[in-house]
């Protein structure tokens, strides 16, 4: 079962990159979906490993909400404003990934050695994934300056999150896990409307057009 | 029914009905008031009950209300109503003027209701993962207040607030995580309810909880406004009416202050004293120092009040950062003397911008004479700011001096010293500019605002100078105490 759970988590760390380099945001947000529908599989192994009512309640609620709600929300979004291509981001296309793979890598590697003291889930790989997933959607709001590749950013991180949750603290209770869910659906529905008119002031979703309050 | 009950019922039921009302603001603003004092009033009476030594939870302790939150639930009460109250009367301005519609007066208005209830929320969870929902709810919910407007600087002052503090907060959601696994197991009870955790601290582990308090002091302080994160604060803080700034100030950075003292409560009794205040020393200064530095060389007299309310942030690090009975006194008190002073001196910018019709100081002057009682005002939240005898904030800032003295600590009273002389000089520089001398640009409106209208302002007024004078023991039973809760004494 733990073989599994690498496999899974190593392709979460793959989708990671994909979301943030893609550049169509179609892209994105599919491999978006696609990571979150390996954290639901995760969450099923450890179900069936441990038995852990919670994780099974996680599993149904991270996908209708995460693998349905979310994508197909940002796909509207993405249709309604026409865009396709996201803009250059610092550096261009190329260097950010490369640059937020490595600090990722290097982060999570100080990170699992002081997490594995004291998870649950002892096994390194998965602990290693969770902080590299977080640490990519940290760098996608640092490096890549289209707003809807922000909001991906954002749910990349909330998703590293929910990894860590059920690896190191599957045990908690099933409220903890929705409210953080609603308050991630909230907060992608609210980026979303602030997206649009962004669009509409800016005419492009490039945030480093956002220079009017500066001084 | 429960009085915690109905906090958790009350701002969230009004909130929709705000929604649900018709456009017409005579009605929006009545009802706005009463619905605020009724919130109000609730919030306070659950106040009186701690004070009375009542201890308040629900939902088997997932919800509660202890001394450190009645501190915090009366500034929403306090500050929140008064603030609404002016918020009726600015509405009313930016209406007359065309600055706004009278739908996005009523979304205003009910969506405050909302952030109320995020507010009081976040005070009133015990379970930490709630309280870390609860605090990223109240960004969520306050977005709208600050971009009120669909132009290009609304939007731009939303989207930095809600990116910017939904990264710092993330970083506080992972503390949340790290410290409940870190709990798991070792501690008797649920390992997600802080009273536990509090109670259970010695038993954690020293590593896991150095960590969880540096990802909490990046989330929290992200939200607080500490250095070096605090970018996103001067510009919603300028963008937003005047209202909205004076929450955000007054009442919402300090919930976040609230959810990292309570990581400070755990972390210091699992791993000492000495590691959190050496933390929040560096913060307090790193923050205290450059937001006097971007304080010189303000000239808009909002963006001059967000660095203000960072550098009060740092006071209130630094004072945690000093520690010791005195210091944690010091810091929660500076927490209310800080509220009430911010929602003056934000109060009063309105007041200002609806006389010169700009927030620029350097087209101001002569404020004295055109309005001498909001100049007065204007005057009364900078003394208190700067920490001049017989002000609420001179108190605090007084007590930080003297537990470092206490400590022997020469070189934090002598650095707090310097932070502090810095924002005097820019403060009273700034202020002369703006209220004596000749008129250097346009006037708008010649004239004071009615007695009604600054009624709200002049209430704030009142609370700086007897909180600066006076000792109420109600609300120093409450310091006390969570002093005591805290230092687990």
């Amino acid at each position: 079962m733990a073989n599994i759970i690498d496999i899974f988590t190593v392709l979460m760390m793959g989708t990671s990159f994909a979301v943030f380099s893609l550049r169509q945001y179609r892209h994105s947000i599919i491999a978006y979906a696609l990571q979150t529908l390996l954290l639901v599989a995760i969450f099923l192994a450890l179900y069936f490993k441990y038995g852990s009512h919670e994780l099974l309640v996680w599993s149904i609620t991270a996908f209708i909400i995460k693998v349905v709600f979310v994508p197909l929300y940002l796909l509207r979004l993405v249709n309604k404003l026409g865009v396709v291509v996201e803009d250059e981001p610092v550096g261009g296309f190329f260097i950010s990934p490369v640059v937020a793979l490595s600090f990722s890598l290097a982060v999570a590697m100080m990170f699992y050695k002081v997490f594995i003291h004291f998870s649950i889930f002892k096994d390194v790989l998965p602990l290693f994934a969770a902080s590299f997933i977080f640490m990519m959607g940290i760098f996608g709001f640092i490096l890549r300056t289209s707003f809807l590749k922000q909001i991906l950013s954002y749910c990349l991180f909330e998703n590293g999150i929910h990894l860590s949750l059920a690896l190191m603290a599957y045990t908690s209770h099933e409220l903890v896990e929705v409210g953080i869910l609603t308050d991630a659906i909230f907060a992608v529905i609210i980026m979303s409307i602030l997206a649009k008119r962004f669009y509409a002031s800016y005419g492009s979703l490039d945030t480093s057009k956002a220079v009017n309050l500066r001084g | 029914m429960d009085i915690l009950l109905l906090i958790l019922i009350i701002p969230f039921v009004f909130g929709v009905v705000m929604f649900l009302m018709p456009l017409h603001f005579k009605l929006l603003q009545s009802l706005h008031i009463l619905l605020s004092v009724i919130v109000s009033s609730v919030l306070l009476s659950a106040v009186s009950k701690i004070v009375n030594g009542a201890e308040l939870s629900l939902f088997h302790n997932f919800i509660f209300l202890d001394s450190l939150g009645a501190i915090f639930l009366s500034l929403i009460a306090i500050t929140g109503l008064l603030v609404n109250i002016y918020a009726t009367t600015y509405m009313k301005w930016e209406l007359e003027d065309g600055h706004i519609t009278i739908k996005e007066v009523k979304n205003y208005f009910a969506l405050s209701f909302i952030f109320t209830w995020t507010m009081s929320l976040s005070v009133l969870c015990n379970n930490i993962a709630f309280m870390w929902a609860a605090i990223e709810a109240t960004t969520l919910a306050s977005v709208f207040l600050v971009a009120v407007k669909n132009d290009k600087k609304s939007t731009e002052s939303g989207y930095k607030y809600i990116v910017l503090c939904s990264i710092g907060l993330a970083f506080a959601l992972y503390a949340t995580i790290l410290l409940y696994s870190a709990a798991n197991g070792k501690i008797e009870g649920e390992a997600m309810l802080y009273t536990n955790l509090l109670a259970n601290a010695a038993s954690l582990d020293p590593m896991a909880l150095k960590l969880v308090f540096i990802f909490a002091l990046i989330g929290f302080g992200t939200k607080a406004g500490l250095a070096p994160t605090h970018t996103w604060l001067p510009d919603v803080h300028a963008e937003g009416p005047a209202p909205t700034s004076a929450l955000l100030s007054g009442v919402l950075l300090k919930c976040a202050m609230l959810g990292l003292i309570r990581y400070y409560a755990i972390v210091a009794n699992g791993v000492g004293f000495d590691f959190v205040q050496s933390v929040m020393i560096i913060s307090g200064t790193l923050t205290l120092f450059i937001s006097s530095f971007f304080l010189i060389r303000q000239h808009n007299v909002k963006r001059m009040f967000a660095y203000h309310s960072i550098a009060h942030m740092g006071v209130i690090a630094f004072g945690l950062g000093v520690g010791g009975a005195i210091g944690l006194f010091a810091a929660l008190f500076h927490c209310a003397a800080h509220s009430f002073t911010k929602a003056l001196a934000f109060c009063s910018t309105g007041n200002i911008a609806k006389i010169y019709g700009t927030k620029d100081m350097t087209k101001m002057g002569g404020m004295i004479r055109i309005a001498p009682l909001t100049a007065v005002l204007f005057g009364i939240s900078i003394c208190s700011l700067v920490g001049v005898p017989g002000f609420a904030i001179f108190v605090s800032e007084f007590l930080i001096f003297k537990a470092a003295a206490i400590d022997g600590a020469y070189l934090l009273m002598g650095i707090f010293a310097v932070a502090l002389a810095i924002i005097f000089i820019a403060d009273f520089s700034h202020f002369f500019l703006a209220t004596f001398g000749k008129v250097e640009g346009t006037v708008v409106h010649n004239d004071e605002m009615k007695f009604t209208e600054n009624f709200p302002l002049i209430a704030l007024a009142i609370l700086i100078v007897a909180f600066g004078v006076w000792q109420f023991d109600s609300f120093t039973f409450l310091l006390d105490e969570s002093v005591k809760t805290i230092m687990k004494k």
